[in-house]
């Protein structure tokens, strides 16, 4: 087994944890990332839930595994065709770049929703609209949170299910792990700004993680978050640019308008375009919401439907951190497994 | 009269369109301007038709709540499910005049006022609404400009380029007795003209009830159109 090379495609997380443990079992692993540097997505969130932890500090440490489990590790390069031949793949990239390999782990990772499509909350119109990951960015560059005006807010509304659990965008799956992060945020404004009220919009609030339901408990308790069980339907920028919001509070069966000073809308994932570029050359297959589909959603996650090509992390589905992690060693597993079963 | 409305409701195409699987959001009633006026829940009368229940049901269809939509169709655009409550409420209106259910209820019986009115205008002029139907001593609230532009029609509509009551082209202007023939012969052949039938039957039997009657115990519906006016 000592002999053979897996090519994993997507420096992120999930990516950077199959192939530092792949190469700890002695394979020749190289990692290739279309970007400058590995990490992906994580290099713009502030703080990750439940735990408030640092993605710089799980970055950085994901990327000393693969340093010195040796990891061949290829920034800048894209890849954009995978060949299979024999039992072997010739991964193409840019500027005629090519890697051969004996299985292939597909780590591409996710989109976040374009907000603009939902016209009716006035993102990209209204400039006190923001979404999840704005708010991220702003926090790691700025560590504050202010309006267009330069103003602390005193009222924030979150609303969960932007792009998540709609027919009208054509995404009817649940990203999972947007309630979660909407109760981070609402708790992080709340620490940083103690007079802001904050206003969580949701239909279900869907806390299936460990400690998940004591993040929510503490917004509550100690952060007096208020939650409102309603579906945004349209958001308007008034003349001082506060933003108007209606609803209807469900619980009460009452319509409900009201002003607040930001709105920061959480969006969902989505399958990532690259992702779509390589199903299409290679007759990988999708499932009904666009991930990538598993050979068996149950005993076999990882295998995608072509023998010898396999997939981690969001590329197969919206998940959290803790759970890309635990998925990039079940896909490592899977590899090893099949390299044992291969017969030479 | 009020049994298998479930399977009446499920029998309208427009439920099928209407009402795939509603998760009680509230996203229509936050969009529906009539949510804003009256104490009208859109949500509400999704998930009551969702769950089939008999009694609700029949209690929806007696109610003022079915009479406050619009049927602007606000709801449809924003629902996340595709459904569109509007068309759920044409189908319970339908219900409830075909059963007499409307005659339980206030908003219900104005659909008698609205047969006369708009129904009849649409079958005598082809208009809905006529110029020479909405008359001042009936309709106050139009005020004194409108009483100015009733007595002065012809010139009025003249002076705006309107061709009221006249052949030929042009906005307002007589509609031939062969397409009101066939307007009529529409109604008769899709149950328009039995739907006010109907609900002219429901009316007078409500004039009965009240003791709007004519020296011979038949309905007075001058009394009753007067009692609706009123109510």
């Amino acid at each position: 087994m000592n002999n053979k090379h897996v090519a994993v495609i997507g420096g992120g997380i999930a990516g950077m944890e199959a192939a530092s443990v792949l190469a700890r079992q002695g394979l020749k692993v190289t990692l290739i990332e279309k970007q400058a540097n590995t990490g992906g997505k994580l290099n713009d969130w502030d703080h990750l839930f439940p735990d408030f932890s640092s993605p710089d500090e799980l970055v950085n440490s994901l990327a000393n595994k693969t340093k010195d489990s040796g990891v061949n590790t290829v920034c800048n390069t894209e890849i954009s065709r995978i060949e299979r031949n024999g039992k072997r793949f010739e991964l193409r990239a840019n500027q005629d770049v090519r890697f051969f390999a004996d299985a292939v782990l597909v780590a591409s990772g996710f989109n976040v929703f374009d907000a603009t499509i939902k016209e009716e909350y006035g993102y990209g119109l209204f400039g006190n609209v923001i979404t999840s990951v704005d708010f991220e960015k702003r926090m790691k560059k700025h560590g504050q949170l202010h309006t267009i005006q330069g103003t602390a807010p005193k009222r924030v509304a979150i609303i969960h299910c932007v792009g998540s659990r709609d027919a009208k965008v054509g995404n009817t799956y649940c990203s999972k792990v947007c309630c979660i992060t909407g109760i981070k945020q609402a708790i992080e404004i709340s620490e940083m700004l103690p007079d802001c009220e904050v206003f969580c919009f949701y239909m279900d609030l869907r806390l299936y993680g460990s400690k998940f339901d004591s993040l929510y408990l503490q917004a509550q308790k100690r952060h007096k978050i208020q939650f409102i069980r309603g579906r945004l339907s349209e958001a308007a920028e008034r003349a001082d640019k506060s933003i108007q919001i209606k609803a209807e509070d469900t619980l009460q069966g009452r319509p409900l308008r009201m002003t607040v000073d930001m709105v920061i809308l959480l969006v969902g994932m989505e399958p990532g375009v690259s992702t779509s570029q390589l199903i299409q050359k290679n007759q990988m297959t999708v499932d009904e919401n666009g991930f990538l589909k598993s050979a068996n959603m149950h005993c076999a996650r990882n295998q995608s439907t072509q023998e010898g090509i396999f997939m981690t992390g969001t590329a197969i589905c919206p998940m959290a951190v803790n759970e890309t992690l635990e998925n990039a060693r079940s896909a490592a597993t899977e590899i090893i497994h099949f390299f044992e079963n291969r017969r030479p | 009269m009020y049994s298998d409305l479930n399977q009446r409701l499920k029998a309208d195409v427009r439920l099928e369109e209407g009402l795939q699987a509603c998760m009680n959001c509230g996203i229509c009633t936050a969009i529906c301007p009539a949510a804003e006026f009256y104490e009208y829940d859109p949500r509400s009368i999704a998930i009551t038709v969702q769950s089939g229940n008999e009694e609700k049901i029949a209690a929806l269809l007696q109610s003022d709540t079915i009479w406050y939509c619009g049927q602007c169709m606000s709801c449809k655009t924003r629902c996340p499910r595709n459904n569109c409550p509007g068309l759920i409420i044409s189908v319970l209106r339908k219900l409830s005049q075909e059963t007499g259910a409307f005659i339980k209820s206030r908003m219900g019986r104005q659909q008698y006022l609205i047969v006369k009115t708009i129904g009849a205008n649409l079958l005598q002029f082809g208009y809905c609404v006529h110029p020479t139907s909405l008359v001042p001593a009936t309709h106050p609230e139009q005020g004194p400009v409108w009483r100015w532009i009733y007595e002065n029609m012809q010139e009025v509509y003249a002076s705006v380029g309107a061709n009221l009551d006249g052949d030929g082209p042009g906005a307002l202007r007589k509609i031939s007795d062969k397409d009101l023939d066939e307007l009529h012969q529409i109604f008769e052949v899709s149950g328009g003209l039995k739907l006010y039938q109907t609900i002219e039957y429901f009316s007078q039997r409500k004039a009965i009830e009240l003791g709007l009657t004519d020296p011979n115990g038949e309905a007075d519906m001058e009394k009753y159109t007067q009692y609706l006016l009123n109510e």
